[in-house]
């Protein structure tokens, strides 16, 4: 059976460390935008920790939730691209293809989770910043979208790896960069058509919601509610 | 019809052709600079990439998709004059007609450059169009951009010969009456024309089916360009309403572009004889028909939102009332309806002073409609973090002001080399005509008879 | 080239002229008639053949619905790429794609028909007087195989010419 990548992301072990995203700018060639920039709100976090502040001091909650690509079933973003730069692939990604990009910016717009970034700028390291660009991924232009991939150089990296190897992939082969790089191991990678796995078993989760589910949009990251210890009555 | 050697129409009209005043040159010049300036504003941001300009994350769309819609909501001036008013044989429309074909004309030309302005990368725009590329990748025919791409040239093509068509006739009476140079290039444009009575017929029955079908290809346009937007999930964007409100708006804004032109060439070449105050006064009226349309639409779309007070909408709306943007909401309720309704209800009030204050009020509330449909809705949508806001930088100011500079420009140089108004229709309408039942006029014209 | 042609300032005189040639024995596909407006209201305006313009304007807009159902379906199938999990071949998106064409093959062809049928542009010596521009209305014959001057004449008040 063919894989259907999916995710799953525990907001209860989730310490909104950020970890995941200074790993995924390292692992996917983010460039920084610097200050001026950032200002501008031209920031590109393919992933992102939002955080909502609620209340009034003394009794101040915070919620906060890693944000990436869902990698919809029905993307919004796919249908109104011209020239097919983001489809959906045969595993379920919602993939980039930066070469067909023109940079209508159309994606960005119908995307309801905002997690498409533009290319405003030609990216630059200053030296020697460009010896630690990982080489599997590549560097994009100006003027292109570009947005998580879930870690689609490692995925067929594990899938060449088990094949070089004459095996089946395992539940655990493939980890994107923020899966890898979570201390609390709360973001989990995985087949969904492999029942067995534990992405696919957590997407099953009484715990489990949808962001924006009612948008229709079918997303494959399942979020898994916090349970609060001292209250036990409330979501 | 000219019953003597002497025709003052002809001469009248062919007059701008043939002697060029200081200010035209010095127009030009000045236009042309502006023009030039937008241009090397389009090469600095060509060079340096689409940073210079305000777009951000949330906001992706700012200036030159409001601007855009507002050049293609422009070309639907002459759409509904020529052809509607050809259709149910309005005879005031004689002088008219050429006017707002030639708007159409130029608006959509401009309009359909700002796609390519929008690109982050332009030089590939032509990944729109469907031709057998070596990738063996074909345009993605369900995104509205390329739905654009299909009615804009299909709606640019058909005004364009919708406004060549007429001219032809034209273009011999000039050949006849310049020498040297002028007559071998007018000659050529005329195509050998003589104007034989199998000529005519098949001119006006060409101009007959080119008006019925220019009228829905106008509607689809715009319908079309609204679907940009009303296909995406942003709240207040994904509206059904889209389609009938963005047509309605550029006839709206269209009929005052042509109002302001007409009244200008009134001004600078003389027409004062030809454009008459009744013009002014029908054209008034139109105005504030769809004014009080534009009124309707507006208050069903932001009627349905309140009651419907759906959270992320209800952002939407409220930042466009009372936040951020209140102060653009107003003025363009103000220039679109309060303005228009107030002056153009009464007759007294129908100069033409007055009706030209009220279209450049049109022209800056409808601008402000584009701007208030896209940015705010990008600006708040459904996760509250990624919430931003949007504002214009240089370049896109300068290139916005360049193409305004632009159709000035377009216009002054084809009122010099083509007669801005028609002048064989012209002395159609000047004939006597015996008043005819509308079964016999047809039976005489004959146009829709087709024998095999 | 040889022709005769009267230059007469109204119809009504124009429309003699033209009756004068036909008892003169002229065919009436000889008889050119030229203003630099048209006259609807005149029996000499409707002596042509019917014109098939609004039939090649259907034809033209069958053409461009057939083209564009052609462009749509056959080029969505040859690289079928899932969006928004839309169907390969979206019918509703297509359909915009055909009414386009629909009107645009419409458009092109009463143009084309137009030139063709109106025989434009045109280049060899025709018969024309530059006159016509300044109102008159000329009606002639080119390469008369008879004496037409009398029936041009007393057609009414107007000048007869020759060429050739």
């Amino acid at each position: 059976m063919a894989h259907r990548w999916g995710m799953v992301v525990d907001l209860d072990s989730c310490t909104g460390c950020e970890a995941c995203v200074t790993a995924c700018h390292a692992e996917n060639n983010i460039p920084t935008v610097g200050p001026t920039e950032a200002a501008r709100g031209r920031a590109m976090h393919w992933l992102r920790v939002e955080r909502y502040w609620e209340g009034d001091f003394p009794d101040v909650k915070v919620k906060f939730k890693p944000v990436m690509c869902q990698h919809c079933d029905n993307a919004p973003c796919e249908a109104v691209c011209p020239t097919y730069a983001s489809h959906q692939t045969d595993e379920g990604l919602n993939a980039q293809v930066y070469n067909r990009c023109i940079g209508t910016r159309y994606c960005a717009n119908a995307c309801s989770y905002n997690v498409r970034f533009f290319n405003f700028f030609n990216p630059q390291w200053e030296k020697p910043l460009q010896l630690q660009l990982n080489p599997d991924v590549s560097v994009r232009e100006v003027g292109v979208m570009e947005k998580c991939t879930f870690c689609v150089q490692r995925i067929k990296a594990g899938k060449t790896a088990a094949k070089a190897e004459d095996r089946e992939l395992k539940d655990g082969d493939i980890q994107p960069a923020c899966a890898q790089s979570c201390p609390t191991g709360s973001i989990i990678f995985g087949d969904l058509n492999d029942h067995e796995s534990r992405a696919a078993r957590f997407t099953h989760s009484p715990r489990g919601t949808k962001l924006l589910e009612d948008e229709g949009t079918a997303p494959k990251v399942t979020y898994l509610q916090r349970q609060s210890w001292n209250e036990p009555d409330t979501q | 019809m000219n019953r003597t050697r002497n025709n003052p129409l002809a001469d009248d009209l062919v007059r701008p052709l043939l002697h060029t005043s200081v200010w035209f040159y010095g127009g030009v010049l000045v236009l042309a600079s502006i023009v030039a300036c937008g241009a090397a504003a389009w090469a600095y941001q060509l060079w340096y990439g689409m940073g210079v300009a305000g777009v951000n994350w949330p906001v992706f769309w700012g200036f030159y998709e409001t601007n855009f819609v507002f050049w293609i909501g422009i070309s639907h001036a002459g759409t509904l004059i020529s052809a509607i008013l050809r259709l149910v044989n309005a005879r005031w429309r004689r002088p008219v007609t050429r006017c707002a074909e030639v708007i159409t004309a130029f608006a959509l030309m401009i309009g359909a450059i700002f796609p390519i302005v929008h690109l982050g990368k332009p030089w590939l725009f032509f990944w729109v169009a469907p031709y057998p590329s070596s990738r063996e990748l074909w345009p993605n025919f369900r995104s509205p951009l390329v739905w654009d791409f299909f009615a804009i040239n299909t709606y640019l093509i058909g005004s364009l010969l919708f406004l060549i068509l007429p001219m032809i006739p034209d273009f011999a009476l000039i050949r006849d009456r310049t020498t040297g140079r002028r007559q071998r290039i007018y000659g050529a444009l005329a195509l050998g024309w003589q104007g034989t009575t199998t000529q005519w017929h098949r001119l006006e029955a060409a101009m007959q089916i080119m008006a019925v079908a220019i009228i829905p290809v106008a509607v689809s346009v715009h319908t079309i360009v609204s679907f940009d937007f009303s296909m995406a999930h942003v709240p207040m964007w994904h509206s059904t309403i889209f389609g009938p409100y963005f047509v309605a708006g550029a006839i709206f804004s269209g009929i005052a572009a042509l109002i302001i032109a007409m009244a200008a060439l009134r001004r600078m070449l003389k027409l004062h004889a030809y454009l008459h105050p009744l013009h002014f006064d029908n054209l008034a009226k139109l105005l504030l028909l769809m004014s009080l349309l534009w009124g309707y639409f507006v208050f069903s779309e932001r009627l349905t939102v309140w009651y419907g007070n759906v959270p992320t909408e209800m952002a939407v709306f409220w930042s466009t009332q009372r936040g951020a943007f209140a102060p653009f909401y107003w003025t363009m309720v103000v220039c679109n309806f309060v303005i228009p309704v107030s002056i153009l209800s009464f007759r007294r009030l129908r100069t033409i002073p007055g009706v030209v204050l009220v279209s450049c009020g049109v022209v800056v509330g409808m601008w402000l409609e584009r701007f208030l449909i896209i940015v705010p809705g990008l600006s708040t949508k459904q996760l509250p973090y990624s919430w931003g806001h949007y504002a214009p930088r240089p370049a896109e100011v300068v290139i916005m002001v360049a193409t305004f500079a632009a159709m000035a420009l377009l216009y002054m140089l084809f009122s010099k080399f083509v007669p801005i108004i028609s002048i064989w229709e012209m002395k159609v309408g000047n004939q006597p005509h015996p008043a005819v039942s509308a079964d016999e006029d047809e039976e005489r014209q004959g146009l829709w008879r087709a024998r095999p | 080239m040889t022709a005769i042609y009267g230059l007469y300032d109204n119809p009504e005189t124009a429309q003699r002229a033209v009756d004068g040639l036909r008892a003169a024995g002229v065919a009436d596909a000889d008889i050119q008639v030229m203003s630099s407006e048209p006259f609807e209201e005149y029996e000499f305006s409707h002596k042509d053949s019917a014109t098939w313009i609004h039939w090649m304007a259907g034809l033209g807009g069958v053409v461009g619905l057939g083209s564009a159902y052609l462009l749509t379906t056959l080029t969505q199938q040859s690289w079928p790429i899932k969006t928004s999990g839309m169907p390969i071949v979206a019918p509703w998106p297509n359909l915009i794609v055909m009414f386009e064409m629909t009107m645009l093959g419409a458009i092109l062809a009463t143009v084309l028909t137009l030139f063709v049928s109106a025989r434009l542009p045109k280049r060899l010596p025709v018969l024309y007087d530059p006159e016509v521009s300044n109102g008159y209305i000329l009606v002639g014959v080119q390469g008369p195989d008879r004496n037409l001057t009398a029936a041009l004449e007393n057609a009414g008040e107007g000048r007869v010419k020759t060429i050739g």
